[in-house]
């Protein structure tokens, strides 16, 4: 047989190869059988929406209005809020074994990285030398004047709606209710030697 | 490419921003360079002060709630009107204190704390800590270089891929010539057995200049060769249209490119912060959710790896601001927020309700177990098919944990009640709750 066919042939191969070796492109999801099942006419919470000025179709409830079962916090983000928020409430929820567990639990997750297991600021992200250390909850002292270990109810709660200094508002990862597992939580820490 | 270049810049800031092996040697060799500020403070003493009570608003060499602190020294030269402003802040304000009320309106009005519990021997301490560490800078300053390289060289590992990858490539093409070859010089022992003469074997590389489709004319005419011919095409297109069909709707392996290069092995992997740290949706409802940016500002506020990038802020970084109209100079917000357009991966079909939390928090199933191994990737792809065969099979094995499972102990409390023949309405086991049919 001659050169010419067998390089031909070789030719087609390779194309051949390539051609469906580029049908998988990771880039794109590939293909859908009956797409119109799939993606439903109501939009999903996270995608665009040209009905909305912004383009978004999570909106931003109006000001002023509280999903059922929400508590409100009425101390504004001023150090007299504050003052006001350490002799005006207390912990709403009994102290048991359920909720130090999920106190502890979301402690970990959203607090551990900087404040650390034990709340000596001594987080992972801290430790890796990433982050200043915030004070320790049983030998630290507060920025807003006392010692971390005398910290109220209040005070905490206050400081996870609002954040202080370098610490953020956590009040869009944690509801009332998981706020006041986490001060539940780091009263308990407070007592850590 | 850019995500490895974050987490060399990251792990490169990282030894920037190292604790001084010794700093009693730096204090000797820094106080030269201290010019008119005299320094008499312990700086070892300084530092355990400094970090316990200063780090949660200032840095030495950048701007985070209030001034960076490299200089202060040599700023102001007057010892006594320093331990003064760091011991009471609030009162250099109230008495109208030229550069205190400066200070004070140059960032935002945030009043400094005051720290009465300090002696004046402790600010000495701390002010010590502030002259060595921040004469250091230069030395810091180094590190990027290290860091850059390493980027390039991660690169070239890029690259070596891609010429494996290649290399294969030809290998595989390489081998189908030769099986090609034997086929052909088969085919063509074919055509001698059918009794066609040496003789014309001889013709046809001469007739070959004359027609180029005289070899292929005479192949044609051979109805074995293209009978396996064509089933070969048959089977080669059948095989692949299966292998497509079946995978129709399966997106395992989908990697899209995202608007920002996040890099989950850095943040999941490498800094340990839990999964619903940012995905806090995945404990509490259906949707795991993606963090809105001010989950990123709770870090990227102070952390902007700087140390990478000769001191701008790194790229990817800026995009959170640029999405957020932030102003890193003023640390302000403007009105012009614009969302971060992420690209979904895990895209279940809208007829499949999927519930994350009743995975998560109910199931204690850990996220790897569909996600993969998230630590570990630098730009996450879909790891799991995803399919119902996939949910069902799991479905099957997964025991059920109804201990301490308050829906449990209402089945179980209703089959006592109708194994004692008592009545049981559709209400018990939950037929009033809304969704039962509103769904």
């Amino acid at each position: 047989m001659n050169k010419t066919s067998i390089l031909g042939l070789a030719f087609l191969a390779i194309t051949a190869i390539t051609m469906m070796s580029s049908c998988k492109d990771k880039s794109k999801p590939g293909l859908e059988y009956a797409p119109n099942m799939y993606d439903a006419i109501a939009y999903n919470p996270d995608q665009k929406n040209p009905n909305f000025a912004d383009g978004k179709t999570a909106q931003v409830p109006p000001s002023g209005t509280n999903p059922i079962g929400y508590a409100r916090f009425n101390y504004p983000d001023t150090r007299e809020g504050y003052d006001a928020a350490s002799a005006g409430v207390v912990n709403p929820l009994p102290v048991n074994q359920k909720n130090l567990e999920e106190g502890k639990q979301l402690y970990i997750a959203m607090c551990g990285p900087c404040h650390g297991p034990q709340g000596k600021g001594n987080g992972s992200i801290v430790e890796l030398g990433k982050y200043p250390a915030p004070p320790s909850y049983s030998t630290g002292v507060s920025s807003r004047g006392g010692a971390m270990k005398d910290l109220t109810d209040g005070k905490i709660y206050h400081t996870i709606q609002y954040g202080l200094n370098l610490m953020g508002s956590y009040a869009s990862q944690l509801s009332p209710e998981e706020r006041w597992q986490v001060v539940m939580y780091v009263r308990e820490l407070q007592k850590v030697q | 490419m850019i995500v490895t270049a974050i987490t060399l810049g990251t792990s490169g800031m990282v030894s920037g921003q190292g604790t001084p092996a010794d700093s009693t040697q730096a204090a000797g060799a820094a106080a030269p360079a201290a010019g008119g500020a005299a320094v008499n403070g312990d700086p070892a003493a300084g530092e355990a002060l400094y970090k316990a009570n200063c780090t949660s608003c200032h840095a030495l060499n950048k701007r985070v709630l209030g001034p960076a602190l490299a200089g202060v020294n040599q700023k102001y030269n007057d010892e006594a009107y320093l331990i003064k402003w760091i011991k009471n802040a609030p009162a250099m304000v109230a008495s109208g204190d030229e550069r205190a009320v400066k200070i004070y309106e140059e960032y935002n009005k945030a009043a400094m704390t005051p720290f009465p519990q300090f002696s004046d021997d402790d600010v000495r301490n701390i002010l010590a800590y502030i002259q060595v560490e921040g004469d250091k800078k230069p030395e810091a300053a180094a590190a990027p270089g290290g860091a850059t390289t390493g980027a390039e060289s991660a690169d070239t590992g890029v690259s070596n891929f891609m010429i494996i990858g290649l290399v294969a490539v030809i290998l595989i093409a390489f081998l189908v010539i030769l099986v090609l070859n034997r086929v052909i010089a088969t085919l063509e022992r074919l055509l001698l057995n059918k009794g066609e003469a040496i003789l014309a074997e001889e013709d046809e590389t001469e007739e070959e200049a004359k027609d180029k489709f005289a070899g292929l004319k005479r192949m044609a005419k051979n109805k074995k060769l293209v009978f396996f011919v064509i089933l070969g095409f048959v089977v080669l297109l059948a095989s692949f249209g299966t292998v497509e069909m079946w995978n129709t709707g399966v997106h395992t392996g989908y990697q899209p490119v995202q608007p920002i290069k996040f890099s989950h092995q850095l943040h999941a992997g490498t800094n340990q912060i839990d999964c619903q740290y940012c995905h806090s949706g995945a404990w509490k409802s259906k949707n795991a959710t993606i963090p809105s940016l001010n989950v990123c500002m709770n870090c990227h506020k102070y952390v902007q790896a700087t140390e990478k990038y000769d001191g701008e802020i790194s790229p990817e970084i800026k995009k959170i601001y640029t999405a957020l109209d932030y102003n890193p100079e003023t640390q302000a917000y403007g009105d012009n927020p614009r969302p971060i357009e992420w690209v979904r991966i895990h895209n279940l079909p809208d007829l499949a309700y999927f519930n994350h939390s009743q995975h998560v928090k109910v199931a204690g199933i850990d996220c790897q177990k569909c996600h993969g191994p998230i630590e570990t990737m630098e730009e996450v792809y879909q790891y799991s098919p995803l399919t119902m065969k996939w949910c069902i099979n799991c479905h099957r094995e997964t025991e059920v944990k109804h201990e301490g499972n308050a829906y449990y102990d209402k089945v179980i409390a209703a089959h006592d009640q109708i194994k004692k023949g008592e009545k049981v309405t559709a209400a018990v086991l939950g037929g009033l709750e809304c969704g039962k049919c509103h769904y």
